[in-house]
């Protein structure tokens, strides 16, 4: 298209700069922070020019929230999180929109349900579940006295225990229990055209062959978003790793660690000093993995983005 | 040859027999709540009782903060999943006092053969964490009172060598600084321990009926009528002169770090800063600490323990039981305290560690100057219903709706009745919540 | 939503739901159950018995006015987010749809701080906001506490609205953008040969084109509003001064883990439980009817 508006030019480039320092200038002050010493960063106004300290904060930031292991950690559970999800997801609603039984519609609500109650808002009884993930099971079954009849038959005390407390599956498991990745997946399986599926049903093709060889691939952008938002979703998680890992050296993940760096409010014992500078490096570290996904995924998440809205 | 073999051997043997050993030890955790510094300071000391003996191991993760530390607990008990031994902060004593969820302190060194003479510790510190008829429940560890810091530097420009006394005396040396252009005479933030809970104590004032809730779980907040209501209006006209100014941490500088930095003259703060102090502030700044002051015509009683206690948690093996007993045992050694105080700014809680750190000369030494004050502080008087500690339950949330009513009060959001009034109303509440809560248990 | 070419082997079906649900039950709805069992009775933290309480806990949440101002705050905190951030993404989108020249490093940058964990947003934002090392430090020397979000209430709430506001900014501008780039260049090229410009074109045919995704970022901005904020409060204000940003959530935290008070907490949950669940329904509704039409 050729306009000539000069002056709309002028004013989309004006907003779209305002757009650019919202999203960057705070980012740009925080990296400024990191290169600074204790001194400089608490003399106002604030610095706009990088210091020299860059190294030294981020190697202090480094070795006191001991940041390797975390990172690994946080990495491992992203990891696992986001293809928990692709793998969930897609056959769940695949199953969801590809069959017709009986309790389809019973489960498929049983499952967006989910989507309304955040992990915040349940998160004791969720920790009791992980510490022995069958204690539901074994709820029901001492409840119903199956427990008491197979005590009678076996002579043995049954007691199903499954314990996920430290451990990655404990931080990964409960993150994978939500329906939102099964939303996006649904919504792309209904732009399908039914067409694909008559063809191949007439090709002969069962409903595995067809799920293997005809939606994985179309669905490979979706993935790829998906991927991308449950990373960050995963890496980005705070409350639940809080609570499920007691043995913070060696499980800690690497937001949870943004605790270790600066002084908790409210707190009035423990007399913390803010070096802001190490916080701000440790900071840079925690999120940069992060933003190099979205950088670098950037391209398959916004076009899965749209392919999953059409 | 065969020497070379024999030794080998005998190598061989020796290392299996220490492998095999090293996994005979008993594992018991310790979960604490204390970060940082002093966090690595608690597992030292679980590093110094591992050194000391073959038998057990005990390992002391941090959980974050003291609230983290019985949050994880809990969660950890109701899963069946309980560490042995648990910090618990003074605020959380009364919730795990009324469950079953404990193995009383006598009875775990009573069924493990330790002969613990109990009087050897302070009364003042062992009576919070006692039942009413004074028998321990758990563990004083990290303990602490409040203390009054000032700068001598400060103090000597306007010619004066001795710490205020008095409240009176208090608000006379800031106007001098501030005559002298001292921004900020001295810092205060919204901390409940030493604005309510170390005032009310010294000053004989209760701040709940039945004996600070000692008596029973009816118990209710007064400190609507008592002198508190004074001190508080005091600290606000403070604020308002410009003697006092607000500290906090959610924005860049505690009071601890204002002080150390130079930029206040004076605070109170717990003994356990007094470490941090020192190693904060310019090695050539001149500061001191003393007792909390007292309104003018007042007589002083012992001040409140602060810190926390370590429980032993029910549910576990006789074996670690064992593991549990062999560490409280240990940490209680005067040598052990020796290390505690010197390490950290806690003070010492039983009588011989108190002695052994006198005749060891560590109140001489410079930077240890002044803890001693801690102690004389909580030992001030004998103990008064009154002093004695504080038992009322939920009282993490009534700390937090006082802290929040002397925020609104120093914010100049409400008067100082009514500040005061809203966080008693607000309080009560809580009591009687509880109180339903625990319906039909008893104070022990 | 119902197709007509299905499979209709029922079992295989059941199986492929199988690890969901059985995910759903273990992690969900019996931890829901416990909390809404929590909510009718007096739960002591350590455990050792319970009273029943009836509708007790939710009449105590409800005469409380510390929670009705955690209800006012949260209402303040979501329209003041969804409205900054939404406004400001649409703006953007609008813009950078334009696609002039270096757009597409405008559109790169401006999706980044999607990727920054809202603890680590808080972490920046307490920094940046501080007054006594960060932005308005050299205007409070000046004018004492002319900014100090750890006194005055106004300033704290903002600050977490900001905050949050700028990784959420991001989140809508995605989905904007997303949704103009959605709309066939064809019905704008032909709007322009009839001789309107740009901003008429964003008006008449963009904007209403808007209206779907415009209305599903308003109920995702709010639902996330009311349950997204825990990682910001608790790393910036941590629910103060005094009480001005204790929102639902915080409440929820404070009352549950730090005040140990279970059953309170349990009780608020439920209560905020059924507002997303309101706002969520209504949401699939229309989007359900969207999928339709489209």
């Amino acid at each position: 298209m050729i306009e000539r508006t000069p002056v709309l030019n002028f004013v989309t480039h004006a907003v779209l700069f305002i757009g650019l320092a919202i999203a960057f200038v705070p980012m740009w002050l925080v990296f400024v922070a990191a290169t600074l010493s204790l001194q400089e960063i608490n003399t106002p106004p604030i610095s706009l020019i990088p210091g020299s300290h860059l190294w030294d904060n981020i190697a202090e930031a480094w070795t006191r929230a001991d940041l390797g292991v975390k990172l690994t950690n946080s990495l491992i559970m992203s990891l696992a999180v986001a293809a928990g999800k692709i793998a969930i997801a897609s056959i769940t609603a695949f199953a969801i929109v590809f069959f017709r039984f009986p309790g389809r519609m019973v489960a498929f609500w049983l499952i967006f349900i989910t989507l309304m109650l955040p992990l915040e808002v349940r998160i004791v009884p969720t920790y009791a579940v992980a510490a022995n993930v069958f204690s539901p099971y074994q709820a029901i079954l001492d409840a119903t006295g199956l427990s008491w009849l197979w005590q009678q038959l076996t002579g043995t005390e049954l007691a199903l225990e499954w314990n996920l407390l430290n451990s990655y599956t404990g931080l990964v498991l409960p993150l994978v229990a939500t329906a939102t990745g099964t939303f996006l997946y649904r919504q792309f399986f209904l732009t399908v055209p039914e067409e694909l599926l008559e063809a191949a049903k007439m090709d002969g093709a069962g409903p595995m062959r067809f799920f293997r060889e005809i939606l994985i691939p179309l669905s490979i952008t979706n993935m790829a978003a998906l991927f991308t938002i449950m990373f960050i979703y995963a890496w980005n998680q705070y409350l639940w790793p809080l609570l499920i890992v007691t043995d913070r050296a060696n499980h800690g993940t690497a937001v949870m660690a943004l605790r270790q760096l600066i002084p908790m409010t409210g707190d009035s014992t423990g007399g913390g000093v803010p070096d802001w500078n190490v916080a701000m490096a440790g900071c840079l570290i925690v999120v940069a993995p992060a933003l190099l996904i979205v950088a670098l995924m950037q391209r398959f998440f916004v076009r899965g983005l749209i392919a999953s809205d059409k | 040859m065969n020497r070379i073999l024999l030794t080998g051997a005998t190598a061989l043997a020796l290392f299996f027999s220490g492998a095999a050993q090293a996994q005979q030890r008993i594992k018991v955790e310790l979960w604490q709540g204390l970060t940082g510094d002093l966090g690595s300071a608690v597992e030292e000391v679980c590093q110094r009782f591992n050194e000391s003996q073959k038998e057990f191991e005990i390992s002391c993760p941090t959980q974050g903060s003291y609230d983290a530390a019985v949050q994880n607990a809990i969660a950890a008990f109701r899963a069946k999943k309980q560490p042995t031994i648990v910090q618990v902060f003074d605020a959380g004593t009364l919730d795990l006092m009324l469950s079953d969820a404990f193995v009383p302190a006598r009875r775990l060194m009573e069924e493990n053969g330790y002969k613990i003479d109990w009087a050897n510790y302070f009364p003042g510190i062992a009576n919070y964490y006692a039942s009413g008829k004074g028998e321990l429940f758990s563990f004083p560890f990290n303990s602490s009172t409040a203390l009054f810091y000032w700068n001598k530097d400060a103090f000597a420009k306007i010619g004066k060598s001795e710490a205020p006394k008095t409240w009176q005396e208090v608000e006379a040396s800031a106007r001098a600084l501030k005559s002298a252009g001292y921004g900020c005479p001295m810092a205060i933030n919204h901390d409940t321990w030493t604005l309510l809970e170390q005032f009310s104590a010294i000053h004989g004032q209760p701040i709940a009926t039945k004996d600070n809730g000692y008596g029973g779980l009816d118990a209710e907040l007064v400190i609507n009528k008592t002198k508190f209501v004074d001190y508080i209006k005091f600290i606000k006209k403070g604020l308002d002169e410009g003697l006092f100014k607000i500290k906090l941490p959610e924005t860049g500088a505690n009071i601890v770090q204002a002080f150390a930095s130079g930029d206040c003259q004076m605070m109170m703060s717990s003994v356990a800063d007094h470490g941090t102090v020192g190693k904060t502030a310019k090695p050539e700044m001149q500061w001191s600490v003393a007792m909390l002051p007292v309104l003018e015509g007042t007589k002083r009683l012992n001040s409140l323990v602060g810190g926390a206690s370590l429980w032993v948690l029910s549910g576990k093996s006789k074996d670690e039981y064992r593991a549990a007993a062999a560490f409280l045992n240990f940490i209680a050694k005067p040598e052990s305290e020796l290390f505690w105080s010197t390490r950290t700014g806690y003070i010492p809680v039983t009588k011989t560690g108190f002695q052994h750190l006198k005749t060891q000369g560590f109140y001489d030494k410079p930077q240890y100057k002044g803890r001693e004050l801690a102690l004389e502080s909580l030992t001030a008087t004998e103990v008064t219903p009154l002093s004695r500690g504080i038992r009322l339950g939920g009282f993490i949330q009534i700390r937090k709706e006082m802290r929040d009513a002397l925020a609104d009060i120093f914010a100049g959001k409400v008067s100082v009745e009514e500040g005061i009034n809203a966080g008693v109303e607000r309080s009560n509440a809580i009591l009687r919540r509880f109180e339903k809560t625990y319906a039909g248990k008893q104070l022990l | 939503m119902d197709r007509r070419a299905v499979f209709k082997t029922a079992w295989i079906g059941g199986l492929l739901l199988a690890p969901q649900l059985l995910l759903v039950f273990t992690f969900f709805y019996w931890p829901t159950g416990a909390a809404l069992f929590w909510a009718f009775t007096l739960e002591r933290p350590w455990g050792g018995g319970n009273e029943f309480a009836g509708l007790d806990n939710f009449r105590m949440v409800f005469s409380d006015a510390a929670y009705w101002g955690a209800v006012w705050r949260s209402m303040v905190f979501a329209l003041g987010s969804t409205a900054l951030a939404m406004g400001l993404a649409l703006l953007f989108a609008l813009f950078c749809d334009r696609q002039l020249r270096g757009y597409k490093a405008y559109q790169t940058m401006l999706i980044w701080p999607y990727a920054v964990a809202a603890p680590a947003a808080g972490v920046a934002f307490r920094f940046l906001f501080a007054p006594e090392a960060g932005v308005f430090a050299a205007l409070n020397k000046i004018h004492p506490d002319f900014w100090n979000p750890s006194v005055n209430g106004v300033h704290a709430m903002i600050l977490i609205i900001v905050a949050y506001s700028w990784k959420y900014l991001a989140y809508n501008f995605i989905f904007f953008l997303a949704a103009l780039q959605s709309i066939p260049r064809t019905l704008i090229e032909a709007s322009a040969m009839d001789g309107s410009g740009p901003l008429r074109r964003m008006w008449d045919i963009q904007f209403p084109l808007l209206a779907p995704t415009l209305f599903f970022l308003l109920v995702i901005n709010l639902t996330d509003s009311f349950v997204d904020s825990f990682g910001i409060i608790d790393l910036t204000t941590g629910g103060g001064p005094s009480k001005a940003t204790t929102l639902m959530v915080y409440k929820i935290y404070f009352d549950g883990f730090k005040g140990l008070d279970y059953s309170g907490a349990a009780a608020q949950s439920i209560v905020l439980m059924l507002l997303v669940m309101a706002l969520t329904f209504v949401q699939f509704r229309y989007i359900e009817r969207r999928v339709h039409y489209r």
